[in-house]
């Protein structure tokens, strides 16, 4: 968004609360550090993918992710207990007939810990005002051409819940294990901007 | 604890308070069904004003169609709202 | 009162910008302001809800001209300055 000089200027201005705070002891540098690391290497769409991947292969646990994705997630090793509290998470499924996506139109309520850092085109104004008005506009500009018969359903995430969306299997896929499948499910699938 | 269940029709109170909300404009006086109650949670409106003990309450997730809210379109939107910030509708426009 | 950030619904705001391959941080400064906010958070110098209200104060000029971490910074700026966590200035 900014010229490089004001990105510099922003920078000085980050430097220097920093330090700021860090010299106050309201902060501290390996704390900042320790944030970014944990971010940066915890939390990934791949993440996201597994559990898709899981529900894909197992009925069992795809009936306990869609009735309740907090007490199911830790059969993967995950949880929504990662950010500042837990949040609840309710994971949506696309069928051959609904279509469910992902929005914070206040804000940008995301859930960081199973897609990773949130893309910055679901953080704009652009995205996040229209997708309720118009979502089948806003699935076009992603490629996404639903057929009419399907119902659209945009889940404006805007208290303590966090989605996730289960998309469809691929037709063709049945030989594949679950780690090739998972590898097939991008950010976009599980945010509800793509098919996968 | 709560007052609706699911398939309760109710009315997103038409308020406009001063600070911060998490009431989307685009809902409020809007009529929507009750999908699901999420449990209780501290008042997001309290927190950010600081109240040290807020007001915890039932969220729920509400669903509104597209007509309701824009006059036209096919699709649904879902909105999770505090119980303060709804009131019961009367049944027939859910 | 309805804030800058309540946008459900408005128009005029365009086509989406869809950035392929898009890292996590375009500069290290947002990472950094990431960061901040969350230890400030933690700290309980502040409450997330707090924070959020503090992006929704900017003025509606200011709020549409930044990027997203600018917001945030902004954000922390003020919580820092409105709770004398630097002592007085």
């Amino acid at each position: 968004m900014s010229g490089e000089h004001a990105s510099s200027t922003v920078a000085v201005r980050v430097r220097r609360l920093e330090e700021r705070l860090v010299a106050a002891g309201v902060v501290g540098d390996d704390q900042l550090d320790a944030i970014l690391t944990k971010l940066l290497n915890g939390a990934s769409p791949v993440n996201g993918a597994r559990v898709v991947a899981r529900a894909w292969t197992d009925p069992g646990f795809k009936e306990r992710l869609l009735a309740d994705a907090n007490t199911a997630l830790p059969e993967l090793g995950l949880s929504m207990a990662g950010g500042l509290q837990e949040q609840r998470l309710k994971v949506v499924e696309n069928t051959e007939t609904e279509h469910n996506v992902l929005v914070c139109t206040l804000c940008s309520c995301y859930p960081i810990g199973l897609l990773g850092p949130s893309p910055s085109w679901y953080k704009s104004e652009a995205y996040r005002s229209r997708v309720v008005r118009d979502p089948r506009s806003v699935l076009a500009e992603f490629g996404l051409e639903l057929p009419d018969g399907v119902t659209v359903t945009v889940w404006d995430s805007s208290a303590e819940s966090r989605y996730m969306v289960l998309p469809r299997r691929p037709d063709g896929t049945d030989a594949r294990g679950e780690e090739a499948l998972a590898r097939l499910v991008t950010r976009e699938g599980l945010i509800g901007t793509a098919a996968v | 604890m709560s007052s609706f269940t699911a398939g309760d029709a109710v009315r997103v109170r038409p308020v406009d308070p001063v600070g911060h909300t998490r009431v989307p404009r685009y809902i409020r006086g809007h009529v929507g069904r009750i999908v699901d109650a999420q449990g209780q949670w501290p008042l997001a409106d309290d927190r950010a004003a600081g109240i040290t003990e807020p007001r915890v309450e039932t969220v729920y997730t509400v669903a509104f169609p597209a007509r309701e809210l824009w006059g036209e379109g096919t699709h649904e939107v879902t909105v999770d709202l505090w119980e303060s910030y709804l009131e019961r509708a009367a049944e027939e426009r859910a | 009162m309805s804030r800058v950030n309540d946008v459900g619904g408005q128009t005029g705001f365009g086509a989406l910008e869809i950035e392929t391959g898009e890292p996590a941080f375009h500069a290290d400064w947002e990472a950094r302001v990431y960061a901040l906010n969350m230890a400030l958070v933690r700290g309980g110098v502040y409450t997330l809800d707090e924070f959020r209200d503090a992006v929704e104060r900017m003025a509606p000029a200011e709020y549409l001209a930044a990027s997203y971490y600018e917001r945030w910074l902004h954000a922390i700026e003020t919580l820092v300055a409105e709770r004398k966590v630097l002592g007085d200035e």
